[in-house]
């Protein structure tokens, strides 16, 4: 059993009396790949925002290993170690596909320390190897808003992988992308694996059979189910809550 | 890339050696005149920083201009002889001696309530300081305000909009320190040891022109450095930025203060070559017209902008005097900026950008299509 790297304890977020997420409680492994499973509404990105510091908890506790980070703001909650990747792909369109990169490897956040030309060897290496993970090399002078969908993915997976967080949230990452894109981005979270501490929230199944270890399901804000492919699939509960009488897929 | 960086550079260097030999045809009444367009082309650089860097459309940067304007105008109207005129050895401004309630002391501590703000300007160096810490210190006040609530784009740029107006309406109201609406007149030569700065003389011209060179050469610099491209990747997406580390308000306030902080300096020159500060420098129209000048120039090129500024003045200086169109010229100034918007939306400097990568896409692939040059020229941002 390998230390735990992120626990989240009966973490809630109140809107206005409306519990989009409540008393979750959850706890991920060093080098795991986790999936969250569930219906519309679930809470799933909620769960990330609260995590992430998007959105202010009401309730509950988020640790990275030792660290409360419950409700930091968002910046230090990502220097502290948790990156995030949206649902919606957000990098910097009218920066070039290596400035973008490169604004990711920046290591000290300040903006004295900035005040300087140029990046380190270890940087340039860094953003070399991540423009050839996710497979941008032939791109990389190329302006980011001139990607294609799938490209620009890629392109804030690739942010994530050069800012190189302990634990990486990702909110749909194959949302909108052909069946060989999503075997290509499987291929790059895949990857992942061991390194970083992955969270995914996915709808698409083949994808999730792809990368999946452990599945965490959730309904109406709590956690249904937990455990690999096979259990989930045979669970009476999430069958009836979520996946209907045809199983998984 | 690189060839591309050496062209920008040669670009840079033909400008300033251009504004460098000005003084060689220019009689001194068009020598003074270049000078304050030169000043404007400093405007110009300090609207680029926050409109096209950061991404902060300010509609008040004439604030910062006003007040690094009056600033310096406080420490030469005291260097004036009008101030020591009225037989005292002590500098008094002449609008407090006629507005002095009769047998009041005639002395800068205590001729009206407020007049003791005056005191320390008797030191021309403590009037240069302030013409740079009061907008700095203005800015990062409303930076750090506006940027930690997170308010953004059309929001910022009303807030800063009102800011103006309202800081106008105080400074007229402000009569009795401030002279209201007739602004500070009559003041002294700006001096730099025993050197007198005679706006019409040719040390006058270069002392703007060298500074405004350093300008240049600095904020481009700084939009070079990992922290000016960090502020270009907030400005396309300020989420992405904060969930990547960056303390994104931190960012913003810092590059909106050193664009007030140019526009101060600005104002002190302008001040040096028109010898008057007036509340029109916090005029709505004249902070508008800056935005135009940089939307014309280029708002993402730094050079850009600072040639829109002086190009578009001497269009209007010219046009305005030529018999014909001495009524029309706003109407031309107008036309120029729609058709800019609409045909040249990165302005000059986006043509002057796509006409380099043309030529370059000429020379080094003589066989390529042009899809690969309009890529090629939007990299060029």
């Amino acid at each position: 059993m390998g230390q735990i790297a992120l626990t989240i304890d009966g973490l809630g977020g109140d809107f206005g009396g409306y519990k989009a997420v409540n008393n979750v409680s959850l706890t991920v492994e060093d080098g795991e790949l986790r999936v969250l499973l569930g219906a519309n509404g679930a809470g799933k990105t909620t769960l990330m925002d609260l995590v992430s510091g998007k959105t202010r908890s009401t309730e509950g506790r988020v640790f990275l290993h030792d660290n409360d980070i419950t409700n930091w703001e968002e910046h230090k909650i990502a220097r502290a170690g948790v990156g995030r990747k949206f649902q919606i792909p957000s990098i910097f369109k009218d920066l070039s596909v290596r400035r973008n990169l490169e604004v990711a490897s920046c290591r000290n956040p300040g903006v004295l320390a900035n005040l300087r030309f140029g990046f380190s060897q270890q940087a340039r290496q860094d953003v070399d190897r991540v423009l050839e993970l996710i497979g941008l090399t032939e791109e990389s002078n190329r302006l980011a808003a001139y990607l294609s969908h799938g490209q620009t993915q890629w392109l804030e997976l690739g942010l994530l992988i050069t800012q190189n967080p302990k634990v990486i949230l990702l909110d749909e990452p194959t949302a909108g992308m052909t069946q060989a894109e999503t075997h290509k981005t499987s291929q790059i979270v895949n990857s992942l694996k061991g390194k970083h501490t992955v969270i995914v929230v996915e709808h698409d199944m083949a994808f999730v059979r792809e990368i999946a270890e452990r599945i965490t399901v959730l309904h109406l804000g709590q956690v249904l189910a937990e455990g690999n492919v096979e259990q989930i699939e045979t669970n009476p509960k999430v069958r009836e809550a979520y996946l209907g009488s045809k199983g998984i897929g | 890339m690189s060839e591309k960086r050496r062209i920008e550079t040669a670009i840079y260097l033909a400008f300033f050696a251009l504004i460098m030999c000005a003084p060689i045809i220019l009689d001194p009444f068009w020598l003074n005149r270049i000078a304050k367009y030169l000043v404007f082309g400093m405007l110009g650089v300090a609207v680029a920083l926050s409109w096209g860097y950061a991404g902060i459309l300010n509609l008040g940067q004439g604030l910062f201009f006003g007040a690094g304007a009056y600033m310096l105008a406080m420490s030469l109207k005291l260097a004036s002889p009008t101030s020591l005129q009225q037989g005292s050895d002590k500098p008094v401004p002449d609008f407090m001696l006629w507005n002095a309630e009769p047998g009041s002391l005639t002395d800068l501590c205590c001729i009206n309530k407020a007049s003791f703000l005056w005191l320390p300007f008797q030191h021309q160096w403590f009037g240069m300081l302030m013409g740079l810490v009061v907008p700095v210190a203005i800015a990062t006040v409303i930076g750090v305000i506006v940027f930690r609530k997170r308010i953004a784009g059309v929001f910022v740029s009303i807030i800063t909009l009102a800011l103006v107006l309202l800081v106008r309406l105080v400074v007229i109201d402000a009569q009795p320190v401030t002279n209201g609406f007739n602004g500070l007149t009559d003041l002294g030569w700006f001096r730099i040891g025993d050197f007198e700065f005679d706006p019409y003389i040719v040390p006058t011209y270069y002392l703007v022109a060298v500074s405004l060179c350093l300008v240049l050469a600095a904020a481009r610099l700084l939009i070079e450095t990992r922290a000016g491209l960090i502020l270009q990747a907030i400005r396309d997406d300020q989420n992405r930025a904060r969930y990547l580390g960056f303390d994104v308000p931190l960012y913003q306030t810092f590059f909106f203060a050193v664009s007030a902080a140019i526009a101060g300096l600005a104002g002190m020159f302008y001040v040096v070559v028109s010898e008057f500060a007036s509340p029109t420098f916090m005029d709505l129209t004249f902070s508008i017209t800056m935005v135009v000048w940089a939307a014309v120039g280029g708002r993402s090129s730094i050079l850009g902008a600072c040639i829109g500024a002086i190009l578009i003045n001497m269009i209007s200086a010219t046009v305005s005097e030529t018999a014909g169109f001495a009524e029309a010229w706003k109407v031309i100034i107008g036309l120029i900026f729609v058709l800019v918007v609409l045909y040249l939306p990165r302005g000059l400097a986006g043509l002057a950008h796509d006409l380099i990568d043309r030529l370059l896409a000429r020379r080094n692939t003589p066989s390529r299509g042009t899809a690969e040059v309009s890529d090629a020229s939007q990299l060029a941002e």
